[in-house]
């Protein structure tokens, strides 16, 4: 679905993006990375209102940068990180020009425009300006102008910016019923990492311009899931916690427990580490990781900068 | 609480739509057309056109009614039929009003989205940038054209009904003054357009616009004056070339201020650099900033 081969993209002399080399199948795609990482760059730069300096990549089978990108546009949806709205219209009147746009005729974009605002909860307000609109139903209006050609793929730029715990939770399911009812795979773009843990089946980790981890959710935390703690049956001396770091790095030792984040993610080599040793191991407990943990590990590879 | 649909109808087919840039000009003219300040336009320009059509046919009834005949003499001295009269159709106070609704409707043409930045959202659809300017210069530039049109054929028409063909006015006055008309619209358009790009809001992209109007003015004046009183650097302004247009394809006899090649080069030069100008001011990585 999106295939980038060694793509780099510069504002001037700046480099947004460097070296990307990835490749994504259909569903959900969370790209998370803090701000400033590069993450509306790398969606401009699908959008092709962006040039690659080098490198390259493909889109729903079309190559960046090629005669055919434009066209490709009709087959995407791209909600915006900021208030992209006409003040001065309707929400009904702006989402069937987008729809317009797209390459619908004028009485399908109506229809269209009708129905999408329907789906994204915006029925009955759909005739007002959007000057009076609240955050919440302006990023509605946003879902909307990007669904109302119903793509194929969509772009999501931080679509819970600026909502309350209720504004956000509605978005996102909203997003859920866009992959799952109309079978769009959804690009959601974001620096929070609870909205990609809810949504995302598939990661991508960006950090000043670089792909920091990607992969599938599952698969990407059984990667970097590598802390364990242990416990032995007697408190081990100096010289033996020293000996642990030939197991993985200690975080923390602490009433005979140890926190310890092994350089391989394999639980039996704790189990002979202690059989050579000479120690009884009597507990050892994989930390489920968290998102956030999983984001800081791969921002930050050193624990001891995180 | 919003109501949700259960779910959205099949993907509709995306073949059948406009092209990107007839589909931005139609919206944009329906936001145009809203504007409270397109009535208050309107109702002056109407005004005007409605003195000229009552002139004409009072000047008519001088001419035809024995009880007004005496007042023939004084009403030819007023109005001169000829190529002054037609060049007058597109008369200076006229194109003046023109040029201040086109700085205020047309500069907010690009500014707008500016503001509201939108540009970078339609550039995510399959507008090209070549599109989308090509639609706001077609308003920018079909709003005067629109109104000077008006201005041409109605009194003109009246003129041929009241006299008919033998009458004090040409029939092929029309031929003349719609190029000037057209260069005039170019004019106004690449002007508004060039002001609008720059500016951050449709109140800065009038600014822009008044500031061309009145700042290329008082540059032509300046040049004339400091290089020996030389006309043709009058074609600096461009509420010089708008003036002297209809007289030089009316050819009026007496001599204008700007000759015919000063008068090409400063529309040619104004229409190119405004243009040129909006066209990078707008392209797809400005929006992409």
């Amino acid at each position: 679905m999106i295939i980038f081969e060694n793509l780099e993209v510069r504002y001037g002399a700046t480099v947004a993006l460097k070296g990307l080399t990835l490749s994504l199948d259909r569903g959900i795609i969370g790209l998370l990375g803090p701000n400033g990482s590069g993450k509306s760059t790398l969606l401009k730069t699908l959008l092709g209102l962006l040039p690659p300096a080098s490198g390259g990549g493909q889109v729903l089978g079309v190559p960046l940068g090629s005669p055919e990108a434009a066209r490709l546009r009709s087959r995407i949806g791209y909600m915006p990180e900021y208030d992209a709205l006409i003040e001065d219209t309707s929400a009904y009147e702006q989402v069937a020009f987008w729809g317009e746009l797209s390459g619908l005729d004028p009485e399908q974009a109506r229809d269209r425009a009708h129905e999408v605002l329907y789906f994204v909860g915006l029925d009955e307000s759909r005739y007002r300006h959007v000057s009076g609109y609240s955050t919440g139903m302006r990023q509605r209006v946003k879902l909307a102008q990007a669904l109302v050609h119903s793509p194929e793929l969509v772009f999501l730029d931080e679509p819970t910016n600026g909502l309350d715990p209720d504004g956000r939770r509605r978005m996102l399911d909203l997003v859920l019923r866009v992959r799952a009812e109309l079978g769009t795979t959804v690009v959601l773009a974001s620096h929070l990492l609870e909205d990609v843990e809810r949504c995302a089946d598939q990661l991508v980790i960006l950090d000043r311009g670089e792909v920091k981890a990607a992969g599938s959710m599952a698969s990407l935390r059984k990667a970097l899931a590598r802390r364990f703690e242990l416990r032995f049956l007697e408190p081990l001396g100096a010289g033996l916690e020293a000996r642990l770091e030939e197991l993985g790095h200690l975080l923390e030792a602490r009433n005979g427990l140890y926190d310890l984040e092994l350089h391989d993610p394999d639980p039996a080599l704790p189990f002979r580490w202690a059989q050579a040793a000479g120690v009884v191991l009597v507990q050892l407990t994989p930390r489920h990781d968290r998102l956030d943990e999983v984001l800081i590990r791969a921002l930050h590879p050193d624990p001891a900068e995180a | 609480m919003p109501i949700y649909a259960p779910t959205l109808p099949p993907r509709p087919a995306l073949d059948r739509g406009d092209p990107p840039a007839l589909v931005i000009l139609r919206f944009d003219l329906k936001r145009m057309l809203r504007l409270k300040l397109g009535r208050f336009f309107g109702f002056a320009f109407l005004l005007i056109l409605l003195v000229e059509c009552v002139t004409l046919y009072t000047t008519h009834l001088m001419g035809t009614s024995p009880a007004l005949a005496q007042l023939r003499p004084m009403a030819e001295r007023i109005m001169p039929q000829g190529a002054a009269y037609q060049a007058q159709l597109l008369h200076p106070a006229m194109t003046g009003l023109l040029w201040l609704q086109v700085a205020l409707v047309c500069g907010g043409l690009v500014a707008r989205d500016t503001l509201y930045r939108i540009r970078p959202l339609l550039y995510a659809h399959p507008v090209r940038p070549l599109d989308y300017l090509g639609a706001k210069a077609l308003l920018a530039a079909g709003l005067p054209f629109a109104i000077q049109l008006a201005f041409i054929l109605l009194p003109w028409a009246l003129s041929m009904a009241v006299g008919g063909l033998n009458g004090p006015v040409w029939p092929t006055a029309p031929l003349r003054l719609i190029p000037a008309a057209l260069l005039n619209a170019a004019l106004m358009g690449s002007v508004a357009l060039g002001a609008s790009s720059m500016a951050g809001s449709p109140r800065a992209g009038f600014g822009w616009a008044l500031g061309i109007l009145v700042g290329s003015g008082a540059l032509s004046g300046v040049l004339s004056a400091t290089l020996g009183g030389d006309p043709r650097l009058l074609a600096v302004g461009v509420a010089n070339l708008t003036k002297v247009w209809p007289q030089l394809l009316c050819q009026v006899p007496t001599p204008t201020e700007i000759s015919l090649g000063p008068a090409l080069l400063g529309t040619a030069g104004h229409v190119l650099l405004w243009t040129w100008l909006a066209l990078r001011r707008t392209r797809p990585g400005e929006a992409a900033q």
